[in-house]
């Protein structure tokens, strides 16, 4: 077990956070190509103030209120905050982080630590319980959106019983293996399917630059499937 | 990943045979469709520019299903097929499995989503239940613009020939047929309508003036939506007076060659977008016009606003809606509004084509109470507003009349209804036509006009009848 355990802790986690790394950069790299590449010069015409300050007002709590979407906003936002900050502030991953990349962040505290992940792990469960409950959620749900939410789901789970014995039904080394595996399938999981989110939530903040379209597209899309006559 | 085949599964029984569109076509198209939508879709992303857009959204689609409560087609019909959401992935499920490196191994692994006819004909039906408002957008965290999509989707079905007879006839004429507008109105037609307009300002106004046509040089070259010239001879009277009263008759003009502000590109086809554009800017320059004046109408202002840039780089004129116009003239001093003509309640509605983005909220809020002692707001106003249900070219269809009066248009009849208001001042063409039609449809104890209509009502002129003699005059006539 010991020797599993070590071999995720190792190579495996540098593997996928690594996969992670350039899987997200790739989106971000192929994002910038495109938008500079097709929309040139147009990118100018674009009130880039306007979007960032729309796109940080979204940080607000309940700054777009929709009424009728309190308590599923609610759980979300509060899940990205322990998604986000759990991961990289908790004092274990703190030692990670140096020992991989060199770098020394600041430290939560277990008390906060274990109130986030609780809190992740219930707000989870909620946005589980919209997607399986309400029709609306429902209908545009496919089985691969509650799969992400359950892998989303395991490793706070994982890792908060492997650092509560008192409330952990399995070994410790069970459970530690449990929650690197599965944070480890994250990893690979977050640039290749709507986990990308992540980075590319600003790339769709953004929509206001494709309403910049292409100059004479039109003609071109026309004339490549009706040829000379035009057929309006 | 194929959100859209839940929905498709549960309806497959009645899927079975081709099903008509709730929209009339003007040829139903022959053959498979299949290729024929993944051919037009293949050149609309080789040429275009929306791969990085589709590449964005069909990653990283949360679904969180916020867009489910702003909808206002949706909020009526509590149908799940009109999810904001759920439409989009329809495209993105093809783009996804047809043109993404994912979806070709995909397809080749499982048992994968494939583009069918009946998806083909979901589309053909769902896109244009949307009104294109684009009010969902501002409901969505990752900022997925789905009206964006629509246009997308309905731009490719367009291409196979997918698209509501009354829009395709339309752009036909404007772009090769003889009148080169939207309502067939040809020049003959329209320089009698302007004599019309002639007599009607004198009787009622008590001033002389002849339309300017033709002029060279001018300020401002002036385009409505064409069916004002037929269908809205008070807002057209009320710009005029504006233009009259603020002492700039001579500055500005209406281009014989070209007269109809309408685009209904923007709402299907960025081919017919550009070169509707382009033969609005020509008459500009043919006429050595300077500034572009829209009049009351929200698509063809914002076609013009935020198009005319993209489409013609330096050539752009700038473009002005007649109500950032009119309110530089009161702000400057050069108009006067009486504060006594207009005793109603009166409540303003948002056209979503120039309010969504934010560029005209406040402007006919500043100029209706500059004059109206009894100004009621909507509420959701602005930005935020509910679209009439007419948007996104909807109200042009007659045939689905039924469903903009019961499904698209009852959330706004029911804001209009709270608001207790006996004026709804609609500064839009289309959105006007769909609330006259509400009000009349529901019943509802209101009147629907344009803005400049009621500034026709209360405008001071100078050497003219006063408002208040107006105001006796169109009393007695009533009687």
């Amino acid at each position: 077990m010991q020797a599993w355990i070590d071999f995720a802790k190792g190579p495996l986690f540098a593997f996928t956070f690594l996969f992670m790394i350039l899987g997200l950069a790739r989106q971000v790299v192929l994002q910038l190509y495109f938008l500079t590449a097709k929309k040139g010069r147009r990118l100018r015409d674009v009130s880039w103030g306007a979007m960032l300050k729309e796109t940080l007002s979204w940080l607000i709590p309940f700054r777009h209120n929709v009424p009728g979407t309190e308590v599923f906003s609610a759980a979300s936002f509060l899940m990205h905050i322990g998604v986000l900050l759990v991961p990289l502030l908790l004092v274990d991953h703190i030692v990670l982080w140096e020992g991989f990349f060199g770098v020394n962040l600041p430290a939560m505290g277990p008390g906060l630590a274990d109130v986030l992940t609780l809190l992740t792990i219930g707000c989870v469960l909620a946005l589980l319980a919209f997607r399986l409950f309400r029709t609306s959620h429902r209908v545009v749900s496919a089985p691969w959106d509650y799969f992400l939410l359950v892998m989303v789901l395991l490793p706070f789970l994982s890792g908060y019983l492997a650092s509560h014995p008192a409330v952990n039904p399995l070994s410790w080394e069970v459970m530690f293996l449990t929650h690197l595996l599965s944070a480890e399938v994250l990893f690979v999981l977050v640039p290749t399917t709507k986990l990308a989110h992540v980075v590319l939530f600003f790339f769709d903040r953004i929509s206001g630059v494709h309403w910049q379209l292409r100059p004479g597209a039109g003609d071109k899309v026309a004339e490549a499937l009706y040829g000379e006559e035009v057929k309006i | 990943m194929e959100t859209a085949s839940i929905l498709r599964r549960e309806e497959a029984p009645e899927t079975q045979e081709r099903r008509v569109f709730p929209y009339h076509l003007l040829e139903r198209p022959e053959g498979d469709l299949v290729p024929k939508f993944l051919e037009a879709f293949a050149w609309v992303l080789e040429y275009t520019d929306y791969k990085p857009l589709l590449d964005s959204y069909s990653t990283s689609n949360a679904k969180c299903n916020r867009c489910a409560v702003s909808c206002p087609v949706l909020l009526a019909s509590g149908d799940p097929k009109d999810i904001p959401c759920y439409r989009t992935n329809l495209l993105l499920d093809i783009y996804r499995r047809y043109f993404t490196l994912n979806g070709w191994f995909k397809s080749r692994l499982t048992d994968a989503f494939e583009l069918t006819e009946d998806i083909i004909d979901e589309m053909g039906d769902i896109f244009y239940r949307c009104t294109v408002c684009r009010r969902c957008a501002r409901a969505c965290p990752l900022g997925f613009d789905h009206g964006l999509i629509t246009r997308l989707g309905r731009y490719i079905l367009s291409l196979i020939g997918i698209v509501p007879k009354a829009l395709q006839v339309s752009v036909q004429e404007q772009l090769q047929g003889e009148t080169r507008n939207t309502s067939k109105v040809p020049r003959a037609g329209l320089l009698d309508i302007l004599d019309f307009l002639s007599e009607e300002m004198e009787d009622t106004l008590g001033v002389e003036v002849e339309f300017p046509t033709d002029k060279k040089d001018r300020d401002y070259v002036f385009f409505c939506a064409v069916s004002d010239y037929l269908m809205e001879p008070d807002t057209l009277m009320g710009n005029a007076a504006v233009l009259y009263a603020a002492g700039d008759w001579d500055r500005w003009t209406i281009g014989l060659c070209n007269y109809d502000g309408i685009n209904y590109g923007l709402f299907y086809s960025d081919w017919h977008l550009e070169n509707i554009i382009k033969q609005l800017v020509s008459e500009v320059e043919r006429l050595g016009g300077k500034n572009i004046l829209i009049g009351e109408c929200g698509h063809a202002s914002r076609a013009a606003h935020d198009f005319i840039p993209t489409f013609m780089g330096d050539r752009a004129p700038p473009v002005y809606n007649f109500m950032e116009y009119t309110l530089d003239c009161i702000r400057k001093g050069k108009i006067k509004l009486n504060r006594d003509i207009i005793t109603e309640k009166v409540t303003y509605h948002d056209p979503c084509n120039i309010a969504r983005s934010g560029w005209i909220v406040d402007q006919p809020r500043e100029i209706l109470r500059s004059f109206v002692r009894n100004y009621v707001d909507m509420t959701p106003n602005g930005e935020d507003n509910l679209c009439c249900g007419g948007g996104g070219g909807l109200v042009s269809v007659d045939e689905i009349h039924d469903f903009r009066m019961n499904v698209a248009g009852k959330m706004k009849a029911r804001q209009i209804e709270q608001t207790g208001a006996e004026i709804v001042v609609a500064p839009c063409a289309n959105c006007k036509k769909q609330l006259k039609e509400l009000v009349e449809h529901y019943e509802l104890p209101c009147e629907v006009m344009g803005l400049h209509d009621l500034i026709l009502k209360a405008i001071e002129i100078p050497g003219a009848k006063s408002p208040e003699e107006r105001k006796e005059e169109a009393a007695l006539f009533a009687m």
